[in-house]
């Protein structure tokens, strides 16, 4: 029974900091252009196949692999910027950028598909059992993790940090609020708003594709990973819109519920995950932890 | 004559004029054109387009963007099926099923609307996305009501009043009946108290609730009357295709509905309809590109956003109004000379 617990909120913590990576960069993006980004699960499939392409395909080295692949997510994140965003940054309509993004949605999975197949791919995970070959096994106090969601809360663990770090108590970080906050004002005070929701793109990017490196071993490569933004998105709500912090215990929140969920309704893991949230809107609109900038989307 | 240029009516009545004559030749020459297959597809963008109305009055007049049509829909396509296909013990008549469904689908449209919007903007949006994902976990998981990943078969063939459409193109014509009804119907909504009490909201919800509009039992009637809509929606699809199963209740086909409403241009009537026939018959139309469906409607879907946010029927009717405007220039330029000529 432990030994089962233990290892459903390991799963849980793991699935639960990749959702918190998604509702970063979501967050991030609302408080930087007041956009939702329906494609946000669609980057992380393609920071996935990128990764895979990288390490599969062309066999680079790690220490190749690690600059040439945040290079390439942030070429994507201003190529995104470039479409979903620029055009459209003085329209009349605000639902249009939303729906942009999902045009980027269906455009990405069709390029992803045209690009590599429509199989999923598969990739190794990053730590292997040099007997078996296969993924390695820690064992922790007589229970039986996997290396690969270990990993996986560590590294994210880290990388959430330091976007918090930076957007919250660095000098750049309160650059990028105020011109959140008020473009105009912002503006006025000298900050480059075209620069920091360049950056804002280039960095939500780049977490979110890590996040997809990260998941690729587990889940495969494939255009189903974009579904995991939905859950992401439970965990944004949950947490409270425009806070990263809620983000992020919104996510975990999500993943925890979703694991253990699978000891009795498995099959109605989904369900129970947004039952949860519109449980949650209910009883607290604004979300567990309170909104620093009002809702603009 | 220049009393006649000057007369507004006359022109209103110009144009819907037009779109009459359209409606009335895709009606006689879309079943001729097109054969068994595409057929049913036309049939099926038919129905689609009712679930685009029921979003045209969310977000086009209340500006309150909502996933959850598609999950109405299951809830009047699953209703009709289970009563009429006979799997709780007993089959009742399909016309009336049908009109019941909508019915039975604004009830529960009305519990969720009362419950979920009591959330203003996203977050409303974000519980009717987690309203989509925990339904069709239900209908794709719960056997007893919705049959599980198999769905519900054997729904039997709708019959009004012993006339029972045997083919694609007799069903086209009733599916296209319900259509312009649900269309009339928006178009009449638009006009009365509630239309623009929605379009206040929409506009402005602070400016709204100061001229004494409740915008929550406005907001909660308006997706009654989406649910409704698509709970009609629902039940057609279950008749007309005979067989209904959770594929078409994810989240993917509720974004599709969406897109389908802003290319047509959310807050028209006709638009809505001819946004849904355009997402609708891409696919069938663009066969040859047949890999790259996805990719040209993604982009043109970034593109359309970019250069004409409110979809087509916005493009119309900007070239209507610089028409007008040029029109009017001639017609000033007319009196100016007529009554020059006369002095």
């Amino acid at each position: 029974m432990v030994n089962t617990l233990v290892g459903l909120t390991v799963n849980g913590l793991a699935m639960g900091v990749i959702y918190a990576l998604i509702a970063m960069g979501l967050v991030l993006l609302v408080r930087a252009v007041g956009i939702m980004n329906f494609a946000q699960g669609d980057l992380l499939m393609l920071g996935a196949y990128i990764s895979c392409a990288l390490i599969v395909d062309l066999k680079l080295p790690f220490w190749a692999f690690v600059p040439v692949a945040l290079i390439s997510f942030a070429i994507v994140g201003i190529i995104f910027m470039a479409t979903t965003y620029w055009p459209l940054r003085n329209a009349s309509y605000p639902q249009a950028v939303i729906i942009a993004t999902m045009g980027a949605g269906y455009a990405l999975k069709e390029l992803v598909q045209m690009a590599w197949g429509s199989i999923p791919r598969t990739m190794l995970p990053l730590v292997i059992d040099p007997k078996t070959g296969s993924a390695a096994i820690l064992r922790f106090f007589g229970v039986n993790l996997q290396w690969q969601f270990v990993l996986i809360i560590g590294v994210c663990a880290m990388l959430i940090l330091m976007v918090f770090i930076l957007f919250e108590k660095l000098y750049a970080g309160r650059m990028m609020q105020a011109a959140a906050q008020d473009k105009y004002a912002a503006e006025l005070l000298g900050i480059p708003t075209v620069l920091t929701i360049a950056v804002t793109y280039i960095l939500v990017n780049i977490v979110v594709s890590i996040g997809g490196y990260m998941v690729a071993p587990i889940y495969f490569a494939s255009t189903t990973l974009a579904n995991l933004q939905l859950r992401a998105f439970a965990g944004v709500v949950l947490g409270g819109f425009g806070n990263l912090k809620g983000a992020v215990y919104g996510s975990l929140i999500i993943g925890l519920v979703e694991s253990y969920s699978t000891l009795k309704w498995s099959s109605y893991k989904d369900a129970v995950v947004f039952i949860v949230l519109i449980l949650v809107l209910i009883v607290r609109p604004q979300g567990i932890f309170r909104e620093k900038i009002a809702d603009k989307a | 004559m220049i009393k006649l240029l000057q007369n507004k009516k006359s022109q209103i009545k110009l144009s819907t004029m037009i779109t009459l004559l359209i409606a009335v030749l895709f009606l006689i020459t879309m079943p001729r054109i097109n054969k068994d297959y595409k057929m049913l597809c036309l049939n099926l963008t038919l129905i689609y387009a009712l679930c685009a109305l029921s979003i045209s009055i969310m977000l086009g007049m209340g500006g309150q963007m909502t996933f959850s049509a598609v999950a109405m829909m299951g809830v009047g396509g699953y209703f009709a099926a289970n009563l009429c296909s006979g799997r709780l013990g007993f089959s009742l008549p399909t016309f009336p099923v049908l009109l019941l469904a909508p019915i039975f689908s604004a009830a529960v449209a009305l519990i969720f609307g009362l419950i979920l919007l009591r959330l203003r903007g996203t977050y409303f949006t974000f519980s009717t996305i987690g309203l989509v994902q925990v339904a069709w976990s239900f209908y794709s998981m719960y056997k007893p009501l919705f049959g599980g990943y198999d769905g519900i078969s054997g729904v039997p063939k709708l019959s009004i009043f012993g006339y029972t459409p045997s083919n694609y193109n007799e069903w086209f014509y009733v599916l296209a009946a319900f259509l312009v009804i649900v269309a009339l119907l928006v178009e009449r909504i638009r006009k009365t108290k509630l239309g623009r009490s929605l379009a206040a909201i929409r506009d402005n919800e602070v400016a709204a609730k100061t001229l004494g509009i409740n915008v929550y039992i406005t907001k909660v009637i308006a997706f009654t009357i989406a649910g409704s809509i698509c709970g009609l929606a629902g039940a057609l699809y279950a008749m007309h295709t005979r067989y209904i199963s959770a594929d078409m209740f994810t989240f993917k086909v509720g974004v599709q509905y969406i897109i389908m409403a802003m290319l047509g241009g959310v807050n028209n009537t006709i638009g809505c309809i001819v946004g849904a026939i355009l997402v609708g018959m891409l696919p069938e139309w663009l066969r040859i590109a047949e890999g790259y469906v996805n990719l040209l409607y993604g982009v043109g879907i970034i593109l359309l956003m970019v250069f004409m946010p409110m979809g087509l029927s916005g493009v119309v009717t900007s070239i209507i109004k610089s028409l007008k405007k040029r029109h009017k220039k001639e017609v000033t330029a007319i009196v100016k000379k007529a009554e020059g000529s006369e002095v």
